[in-house]
């Protein structure tokens, strides 16, 4: 019995620094998400444009849908020097445009490629520090979900989200664990978590019943 | 009368004991937090994953949404604004929840708007000229609620066509708010204990840089390589 608080106890201890600064990185974007901006977390940037001419899509590549029509835009993004995850494709067919939004967390670049003339405008904003992170909080998220995790860093990242999730929760089992070890305190601890809980399902049924 | 000794003591004492009743309430704070916000916790942690993998089978939820959809007639809405329009219809209608609006208005004498709360989310299609309107209802399962759970603001950052109006929402939000801070306080409280355990000051930062180092390749280090 020892030895298995004791094991629990380092791996509180090391999990809980593991994920700490996942765990910032969660909490600090819950107020840029709810509240716009905060200081200096989530002003605008000025954007910046560069034109270039003599770009060519692969043939019907503007009229492929989805996964495909993505895979095949690719090739021209990284000719553009464009990289990260692209949000989604719009096709201006009025028009003879594609405007494709690709973000990196701390940068946002939109391309804008007429197709017929071969020519693509690509504007890039650096996103303020709290607009990064809050790209992360809710990446990669239940939208364009065929599209989703098109860049290697957003498959990463959602490996990396799941498994603060997943360790959060066992940090939390372990805590529990080792706090009922603390006899002394067992009956505030007691309060608390009945209180937390009474409080938390009294304010999901009063928002959703 | 103390000693020149006791004398050089006694403030040393003092700032010792000042010490380590901070060093214990910093502790009780940690399991203080952690177990009034666990269910939260729990909560937001699970519905994250969820919203992670939206392809998940079992978590699907608008497919198998309840709809209805019901006629109304109304007496003419009381207000200036078409927020308090909306809120006299609604009183009218026995709804109750979050206005949001479309990012274009109907043309015409017509109020249209979506009356959301978590687990639910009403349209309304007012005709202001014949009195009359449709309210349509798409109730979610319990996947659905802890869904929207995790997901309900009222309103999104840069959103500049709603603000928050339904007193619930500014509660929901601050207790968000709460519970982000809550645990901002834990990762320190956590920090300033594990810098008195000596013994796990070298594994606690082999731990703490990999976490930093990891998180931070996401955070500034994608912008940097691409």
């Amino acid at each position: 019995m020892r030895r298995l608080y004791l094991i629990t106890r380092d791996l509180h201890l090391y999990i809980g620094l593991f994920i700490s600064p996942f765990i910032l990185v969660f909490a600090i974007s819950v107020f840029v998400l709810l509240h716009g901006s905060v200081g200096g977390l989530g002003r605008e940037s000025s954007a910046v444009s560069r034109t270039v001419t003599g770009v060519r899509l692969p043939a019907g590549a503007q009229a492929l849908q989805g996964r495909a029509r993505l895979e095949a835009l690719r090739p021209v993004l990284d000719s553009l020097g464009v990289h990260g995850e692209i949000d989604f494709i719009r096709h201006v067919a009025r028009d003879r445009r594609l405007v494709i939004p690709v973000t990196v967390p701390g940068r946002g670049t939109t391309v804008t490629l007429d197709y017929d003339q071969g020519v693509a405008v690509v504007t890039s904003r650096t996103q303020p520090f709290g607009e990064a992170l809050a790209y992360l909080h809710r990446t990669p998220g239940p939208h364009n979900v065929e599209l989703r995790g098109n860049a290697l860093f957003m498959r990463l990242w959602r490996v990396m989200a799941d498994a603060t999730a997943y360790l959060l929760v066992f940090v939390t089992v372990s805590g529990v664990y080792l706090w009922t070890a603390l006899r002394a305190e067992r009956r505030v601890g007691i309060a608390l978590l009945f209180a937390g809980a009474a409080s938390f399902s009294a304010l999901i049924y009063a928002v959703a019943r | 009368m103390p000693s020149p000794v006791d004398r050089l003591s006694l403030p040393d004492a003092s700032r010792s004991r000042r010490a380590e009743a901070f060093f214990i309430w910093n502790r009780r704070l940690h399991y203080y937090l952690g177990l009034y916000l666990l269910l939260a916790c729990w909560l937001f942690a699970l519905t994250g994953i969820l919203l992670n993998h939206p392809k998940w089978e079992f978590a699907q939820f608008w497919p198998s949404r309840v709809q209805t959809r019901s006629e109304r007639a109304f007496t003419a809405p009381e207000g200036v604004t078409d927020l308090e329009r909306a809120q006299h219809l609604m009183q009218q209608f026995g709804l109750v929840g979050e206005v949001q609006w479309p990012t274009t208005r109907p043309a015409g004498e017509a109020l249209a708007f979506q009356v959301i709360r978590p687990g639910r989310a009403i349209e309304v299609k007012a005709d202001l000229a014949a009195r009359r309107a449709t309210v349509q209802q798409h109730a979610y399962n319990v996947w659905g609620l802890v869904h929207t759970l995790h997901t309900f603001g009222g309103v999104r950052a840069n959103d500049r066509v709603n603000v928050r109006d339904w007193p619930l929402t500014t509660v929901w939000v601050l207790s968000m708010d709460a519970l982000a801070v809550g645990l901002l306080l834990m990762v320190c409280s956590s920090y300033i204990m594990w810098y008195r355990l000596k013994s796990k000051r070298r594994g606690g930062v082999v731990a703490l840089g990999l976490g930093v180092g990891s998180c931070g390749s996401f955070v500034v280090g994608v912008r940097w390589l691409t």
